[in-house]
């Protein structure tokens, strides 16, 4: 029964849509908060759960032939979304918009399914627009102040210039190839045709606007402060995850080569360096982080110069490294009076003394994100370079590396607020919510084995 | 095999003493140094056995090796041979002294910096053991985060300023060197299809020589900066000067060691051909090295800072061995690199011990000390005289062997007719004599002259504190009176880096490291090929 196979080869996404209908009659009902919390760690637990069932079993079914397909590596990364999504819910509990947030959040999540399994440009610009849609009403709903709004607006307004360009670039490739299938990006990434490179070039700077990369970052920095704290850690880890694995399913199988590869080499090189420079003149901890997952950025996309057929693992293995060391970050951040406060990274000062726990887990982050091995940035690093420097681009490589060195000071000043300057004064003291510590635990134990057995994760990619 | 167990215990014991802190409640401080002395002593005892069962006649032995990272061809491959035993010994043994030693300097966040000595010790242990290259660069970086907490928090005033320049100055070598590395790898892969970060196995990589040269200069740089070879020293004065106590004693008697094993281990073996080429450069900077380092301590005023730059001088003449690739040379720079560690040790520890009473560095606040602490003024006479490398002491071994070595090193440079070693070697014995200056007009002004102390009276050092520095005398003139046992066991290793290193392993034709692996290439039949040795 076909029908049945799609049912069952959308099924994470089938869960996401029941989940959204249950939580809007919820919010119909005006049901207690807490019951929508329940609803949507139920529903992405198990989302996650079928994902990565189908994953292990290689579940490979044309579902909409030509638009939607389903495989073991396209489960896999919709398992490593959504199970990047959990700790998200588990520190949403303080957000005042509860069940809409849970309605967003689950509705951004179907678009990032729908986008890892696309394979025409419509099924992908579904997903891209479904997955940042919510987004921008996510940023919004924090605090309903005028800095949120007009961050807001800003991240919409660039969010719709990566679309306009996005869907400019498809129509020069569907003039110049008369096919809207994704393969048809893979032929104009070889071709000579100038309408063909002015269509790739097109694509590829709607995907780094939407990804945050030096020059096309400027939302980023004022949307990550403005949001409110759980956003903002589903913005950096797991839209930027959402991001990149479409990006690998448009390159495909395609090696990029020729002048092509300038525009996947500079760019990223110079979001590596403007992010770890800007970073370090940062007050704000989400400012920092902004930065860092533009640096990041940077790295992901560095991964496309490597050979098609190590790019998916690179990818797949940056981003739950990556992901997991920035929602490590975020949920050990304290509770401090008001957000702002709790923001301000000179607030960390002394944390060692008050709260060893947290301050150990956001150095243990902020070590991984600066790649200091033996945490899983490192491995991811490491991983992403070799398969540069395996294509040939040594020197591409070398000025990577390079780049990413001068990430290293901020993420020390961090630690270094932490443990060796003197406390600061603090509005709210206590322990964490024990739906909080749940998160950090969570993340923790995904780190550790990330960065002791990464070949146990790899041989799995 | 048991024995291969047992070095597993000995890398992983820092780890379990970590853990067993974390179940010791904070405010029971004394627990928690009972705890930590505990661990280190046997941790010292399991390496001693270790040392004891060691094969001279063996290469790697203790062997452990299970696949890690399958994919890459990474292995968890740890083993002990003649590179590395004298300095996990070192290493083992300098730990309870340092734990001893911070009993009444570290009063702040005690469990904190006795977890991080341990991680500290572990990142250095799992270094030297390494046999894999992944592992050791994993190792080489981690053991930078311990220091830096331990720099930064435990202090001195500018504590924040010296740990940071000490870590951005690592970790700019340490970035060249992973590209170096993923490059090597990939030229092994390229040239004879083999996916392995095994030493043994890079031993066999053939490159061209520019190639040699530039990857040499990624690696040297990393290790350079480390040991430190003039100019890249300059962070090692800020961090011996603000560290505390342990600190200075681990990077004094351990870490710096890491660069000149790192050139000895990797350096120079990996790129022969490189290394013959760069001996001149190489030599004439340890000599440098040596006089500069020298010069500058003899203008110091500050105490720590004077050990600092004599610790520049004395790492000098470790290069210079090594470089020298005469065997009695290379020998030399092993004992040097273990009388360096047991003396800079040794000083900083005497240096602790007076600023806990005094609260100064100030050499100038002192005077006579000989006649108001009378013990403590023996072992600084003792670890001076070690200092200068007067006979029988560990200093004399190293550094006359080492000046054997560079005067009839036999570089190809110099076979047409050019007096250059003879310079070097001249120059390298004028920075002896600079370093007898400045040790002994130290001593006589701290030990002789006018009583003159911030704080009177001065109680003499007390019996945990003799207990430190005796042992640390006692082993400095063991390995100056008896060198023979420990360079009977290193002896097949510095053959074996000699061979290595003497042994051209130029390719002329550029390996294509894109594409596919090209045709298998027999491995290269010299007798410097690693003997596969099986875990006994």
């Amino acid at each position: 029964m076909s029908w049945v196979n799609i049912l069952f080869a959308m099924a994470p996404e089938n869960i996401l849509l029941a989940g959204i209908i249950v939580l809007i009659g919820l919010e119909v009902a005006e049901a207690d908060e807490r019951s929508a919390l329940a609803v949507s760690l139920i529903v992405l637990v198990s989302a996650c759960f079928v994902a990565t069932w189908l994953a292990m079993n290689g579940y490979a079914f044309d579902a909409f032939p030509g638009h939607y397909s389903v495989d073991g590596s396209t489960s896999l990364a919709k398992a490593i979304v959504l199970a990047l999504a959990v700790p998200v819910v588990l520190i949403s509990r303080d957000e005042t918009e509860q069940r809409q947030f849970h309605i967003l959040l689950a509705a951004s999540l179907y678009g990032i399914c729908l986008l890892l399994s696309a394979d025409s440009f419509i099924t992908l610009f579904l997903g891209l627009e479904l997955m940042s849609l919510p987004v921008y009403a996510l940023v919004l709903l924090a605090f309903r102040r005028p800095e949120s709004a007009e961050a807001a607006l800003k991240y919409l307004v660039l969010g719709g210039t990566a679309t306009a360009t996005l869907l400019m670039g498809v129509s020069l490739l569907y003039g110049g190839s008369g096919s809207l299938a994704l393969v048809a990006f893979g032929d104009a990434l070889r071709s000579t045709d100038t309408m063909a490179r002015v269509a790739v070039v097109m694509i590829v700077v709607a995907f780094y606007l939407k990804a945050a990369v030096v020059p096309f970052h400027a939302w980023a920095p004022d949307a990550y402060e403005a949001a409110a704290i759980p956003v903002t850690a589903y913005m950096a880890s797991i839209i930027k995850a959402g991001v990149l694995f479409g990006a690998v399913r448009l390159f495909g199988a395609a090696n990029v080569t020729g002048p092509v590869v300038n525009l996947v080499a500079l760019l990223p090189l110079l979001s590596i360096v403007w992010g770890n420079l800007a970073a370090m003149r940062q007050h704000s901890f989400r400012r920092m982080i902004a930065y860092s997952s533009i640096a990041h950025a940077g790295y992901l996309f560095y991964a496309f110069l490597g050979d098609a057929g190590g790019r998916f693992q690179a990818v797949a293995f940056y981003a739950v490294a990556y992901g997991t060391m920035n929602l490590l970050a975020f949920v050990s951040l304290p509770a401090q009076g008001d957000d702002a406060a709790r923001d301000r990274l000179e607030n960390l000062s002394g944390l060692y003394q008050r709260n060893p726990f947290a301050a150990v887990m956001i150095a243990i982050a902020m070590l991984s994100l600066a790649g200091i091995p033996p945490f899983p940035g490192f491995v991811a690093k490491f991983l992403i370079f070799k398969n540069v420097m395996a294509a040939g681009f040594t020197l591409y490589a070398v000025l990577g590396l390079i780049a990413s060195y001068m990430g290293i000071y901020f993420y020390l000043r961090a630690i270094q607020y932490l443990f060796m300057s003197p406390e600061a004064p603090v509005t709210r003291r206590g322990s964490p919510h024990p739906l909080v510590l749940a998160a950090m635990l969570l993340c923790l134990m995904l780190v550790v084995p990330l960065g002791i057995f990464p070949g146990w994760f790899i041989a799995r990619m | 095999m048991a024995d291969a167990v047992l070095l597993n215990v000995v890398l992983y014991l820092p780890l379990l003493g970590t853990a067993a802190l974390l179940a010791v409640p904070s405010r029971r401080e004394d627990a928690v140094r009972q705890v930590s002395l505990a661990v280190m002593l046997v941790q010292f005892a399991i390496t001693a056995w270790l040392y004891w069962r060691f094969d001279p006649a063996a290469g790697l032995q203790f062997e452990t090796r299970i696949p890690w990272i399958p994919g890459w061809g990474v292995n968890y491959q740890i083993g002990l041979d003649g590179y590395n035993l004298l300095l996990v010994l070192l290493t083992a043994f300098l730990g309870p002294l340092v734990v001893a030693g911070s009993f009444t300097a570290i009063r702040k966040d005690t469990k904190l910096f006795y977890a991080m000595v341990f991680l500290v010790q572990f990142a250095m242990l799992g270094a030297f053991v390494a046999q894999d290259l992944f592992l050791f660069y994993l190792f080489w970086e981690a053991m930078m985060i311990p220091m830096f907490f331990i720099i930064g928090i435990w202090g001195g005033e500018r504590r924040i300023y010296a740990t940071l320049k000490f870590v951005l100055y690592t970790a700019f070598g340490s970035i060249l060197m992973l590209a170096a590395v993923i490059y090597l790898v990939y030229s092994l892969y390229a040239s004879a299809g083999v996916a392995s970060f095994a030493f043994a196995d890079l031993y066999r990589v053939r490159l061209p020589l520019p190639v040699q040269t530039l990857l040499l200069a990624a690696f040297g740089l990393s290790f350079a900066i480390k040991v430190p070879i003039v100019p890249l020293h300059t962070w090692l004065p800020d961090a011996h000067v603000e560290a505390p106590t342990a600190g200075s004693v681990i990077l004094a008697g351990v870490l710096l060691k890491m660069g000149t094993y790192g050139f000895m281990k990797l350096g120079f073996p990996l790129f022969p051909d490189a290394t013959q080429l760069l001996a001149p450069v190489i030599s004439t900077l340890a000599v440098v090295s040596i006089i500069y380092g020298a010069c500058l301590a003899l203008v110091q005023t500050d105490i720590k800072k004077i050990i600092a730059y004599s610790s520049i001088s004395h790492l000098g003449f470790v290069m210079l061995g090594l470089v020298s690739l005469e065997l009695i040379g290379i020998q030399g720079a092993v004992i040097q690199m273990v009388s360096h560690g047991l003396v800079a040790a040794g000083l900083f520890l005497l240096v602790g011990m007076i600023y806990e009473r005094c609260h100064t560095r100030d050499l100038a606040a002192y005077g006579g000390l000989a006649a108001v602490m009378p013990v403590y003024s023996v072992f600084v006479a003792l670890l001076t005289l070690a200092a200068i490398g007067l006979p029988t002491t560990s200093g004399f071994t190293g550094e006359f062997l080492v000046l054997l070595g560079a005067f009839t090193a036999a570089w190809p440079q110099y076979e047409r007719g050019v007096a250059y070693p003879l310079v070097v070697s001249a120059s390298a014995v004028a920075g002896v004599v600079l370093g007898a200056l400045y040790m002994l007009s130290f001593a006589q002004r701290f030990l002789f002259g006018a009583v003159k102390a911030p704080h009177q009276p001065l109680r003499d050092i007390d019996f945990r504190e003799k207990i430190i520095l005796a042992s640390l005398v006692v082993v400095v003139f063991a390995l100056g009176i008896f060198p023979a046992e420990p360079m009977r066991k290193t002896e097949l290793a510095a053959r074996e880096f000699q061979q290595l290193v003497l042994t051209s392993r130029a390719e002329t034709r550029v390996a294509d490291v894109r594409g596919s692996p090209g045709p298998q290439r027999a491995p290269v039949a010299d007798s410097a090929s690693k003997p596969t040795i099986v875990p006994r």
